[in-house]
């Protein structure tokens, strides 16, 4: 019998209704770190389903654009080992989304080489299966001649040109590819670019859960205990039943107020009260949050609004060039008070001097930490600090250019001779040497569209093996 | 008043790397009504203050969780070259010195 099945089955009360699902999110992003302690008290209250988020698009074009994850390698594989043990360890199914923080085909790949060497490594024997995010340039292409991808936000519209361009294309999945897997028996599903939601309420959606509850209930839970009070990372459980779900930190100094799980729909989110999915989109203009205790809140009343016409979400980045930067403070209050002067005409001479040498186009910005590094205000601080940090970043064609670069100005900067200047020693605190840091390539979002598409299930296809 | 003086939450995060979006939220409902009607708080304030066309900043009410969440359009994409904040968590700084 597939655990789908035997889920089928349990789940069925005398009367025809269904009894509550106990679905566990693991942590917050997958590779950081899982709290024991709240995960294995989630195990302990005998979860039917575990999921886990392993990715996102928050960290910046980096981690698409290069096809590295955003974990390191260590905690990436001990998390790993924590739910795949976890999880086998109770017999449940076990969803992970967004493969590598990217979810494109080499973050996918390598999660599953960690997987398929954990699994090896504890003797643990299960179906596994994967699915694929990665959408064909052509297929990208052909919709973008036929009008059927438009901007999400503002970025330019698509060109057939972005799409040769980004170094991997993803389509977010939704929950009918969950489905699919769980349909063929998979015990362990891993994919790559996925819908948040989708990783926990494929399975309760499949067993007949109300669809706006689960979507509801999964959106909140995808993100762990960032909705309780205080907030964290610890597992959390949500619980479903035919007419709503309660939500249940696994940690009990985190509170899961009404006021905690409603302003979760806040987070990260540019509307509270509809967030649009493949599938359709889920209103949660009409949901209560009513305390069952100090400790949980009990949900309902979210509506789910199944699309017209589907769509995915595209994502894709492109390299820049590559970048290095000069690091170095400054603790002069003449220097200071001139900085917003000084830079800029460094930057002349800077790009007057290098013209034979660097002959690709370079960009050059640079921040002065201390009174506008973080945020462009528009006018200067009422008093200026005692002390300020430069960052200086080129972006070149190639590593040792961007470095050129970022080493002349480094030169000029350090001995600019600016009126009223008395610091004549150099005007730079450098906390190390060599100031000028190769920080790897640069890379950009250039796909962040929205593609309307007649069916799901040939973006995103299935593997399975039996471990 | 002063909107630091009243609000519990004052923060920023992007939603998806094309928007900012900055979240108010208050303890008490009489200090959200206030925020609500201030015409330091409407859109073409924000705008001006973020560099911004008036239509590119919304305000929407949730009152489920007493706040008041602004939406508008980033200036560049999330991590594109000249980015200072790519998440967009340290984007709230008007705000604290804000009058309502």
């Amino acid at each position: 019998m597939s655990a789908i099945d035997r889920l089928r089955s349990e789940l069925t009360a005398a009367g025809g209704g269904l009894k509550p699902l106990r679905v566990l999110s693991a942590s917050g992003q997958l590779g950081y770190g899982i709290p024991d302690a709240a995960f294995a008290e989630g195990l302990r209250r005998k979860p039917h389903v575990i999921g886990c988020d392993m990715g996102s698009i928050d960290p910046g074009p980096y981690y698409l654009g290069s096809g590295n994850m955003a974990t390191g390698e260590a905690m990436t594989r001990a998390d790993l080992a924590k739910v795949l043990q976890g999880a086998r360890s109770i017999g449940v199914p076990l969803l992970l989304g967004t493969a590598g923080t990217a979810g494109a085909a080499p973050h996918l790949d390598m999660t599953l080489a960690f997987v398929r060497e954990i699994a090896r490594g504890e003797g643990l024997h299960f179906r596994l299966a994967s699915i694929r995010a990665d959408i064909p340039r052509d297929a990208v292409k052909r919709a973008v001649r036929a009008g059927k991808v438009s901007p999400l936000g503002a970025i330019p519209p698509l060109s057939e040109r972005d799409a040769d361009i980004a170094t991997h294309i993803v389509g977010q999945m939704g929950i009918e590819a969950f489905q699919r897997a769980v349909t063929a028996g998979a015990e362990v599903v891993i994919a790559g670019r996925a819908c948040d939601t989708a990783v926990f309420a494929a399975i309760p959606a499949m067993l007949g859960y109300p669809l706006g509850p689960t979507m509801h209930m999964s959106k909140i839970i995808e993100c762990s205990s960032i909705c309780t009070t205080p907030g964290g990372r610890d597992a959390i459980l949500g619980t479903i039943d035919d007419e709503g779900f309660t939500i249940d930190s696994m940690n009990p100094v985190r509170h899961a107020t009404p006021m905690s799980v409603a302003a979760h729909s806040l987070y990260e989110q540019a509307d509270p009260y509809r967030v649009f999915e493949p599938e359709g989109m889920l209103d949660t203009e009409a949901a209560r949050y009513e305390a069952l205790d100090e400790h949980r809140c009990r949900v309902s009343g979210a509506r789910w609004d199944a699309a017209a016409r589907l769509t995915v979400k595209l994502e894709g980045a492109t390299l820049v060039g590559q970048r290095a930067v000069l690091l170095a403070g400054c603790g002069d209050q003449k220097a200071i008070a001139a900085i917003k002067d000084i830079l800029p005409a460094v930057e002349k001479t800077v790009r007057e001097l290098v013209g034979t040498s660097v002959t690709t186009p370079f960009q050059l910005f640079y921040r002065t930490y201390g009174i506008d590094g973080v945020f462009a205000w528009p006018d200067p601080p009422a008093t200026l600090p005692r002390e300020i940090f430069v960052m200086v970043e080129c972006i070149a064609g190639s590593a040792e250019d961007a470095k050129s670069v970022v080493a002349v100005f480094k030169q000029y900067l350090l001995h600019h001779g600016f009126p009223g200047r008395v610091s004549t020693g150099g005007n730079l605190a450098f906390p190390f040497t060599p100031p000028e840091v190769v920080t790897g390539p640069a890379y950009r979002f250039n796909i962040h569209h929205v593609m309307e598409v007649e069916e799901l299930e040939a973006l995103f296809p299935l593997s399975i093996e039996d471990i | 008043m002063k909107l630091i003086d009243v609000a519990r939450v004052i923060r920023s995060k992007n939603a998806g790397p094309t928007t900012l979006t900055i979240d108010l939220m208050f303890n008490e409902r009489a200090d959200f009504e206030c925020a609500l009607a201030a015409p330091s708080l409407k859109p073409a304030a924000i705008a001006r203050l973020y560099g911004l066309d008036t239509a590119q900043v919304r305000i929407i009410p949730y009152q489920a969780a007493i706040a008041l969440k602004i939406v508008m359009d980033r200036k560049l994409v999330a991590g594109d070259p000249g980015d200072r904040d790519v998440y967009g968590a340290q984007q709230h700084g008007p705000f604290l010195g804000i009058e309502i």
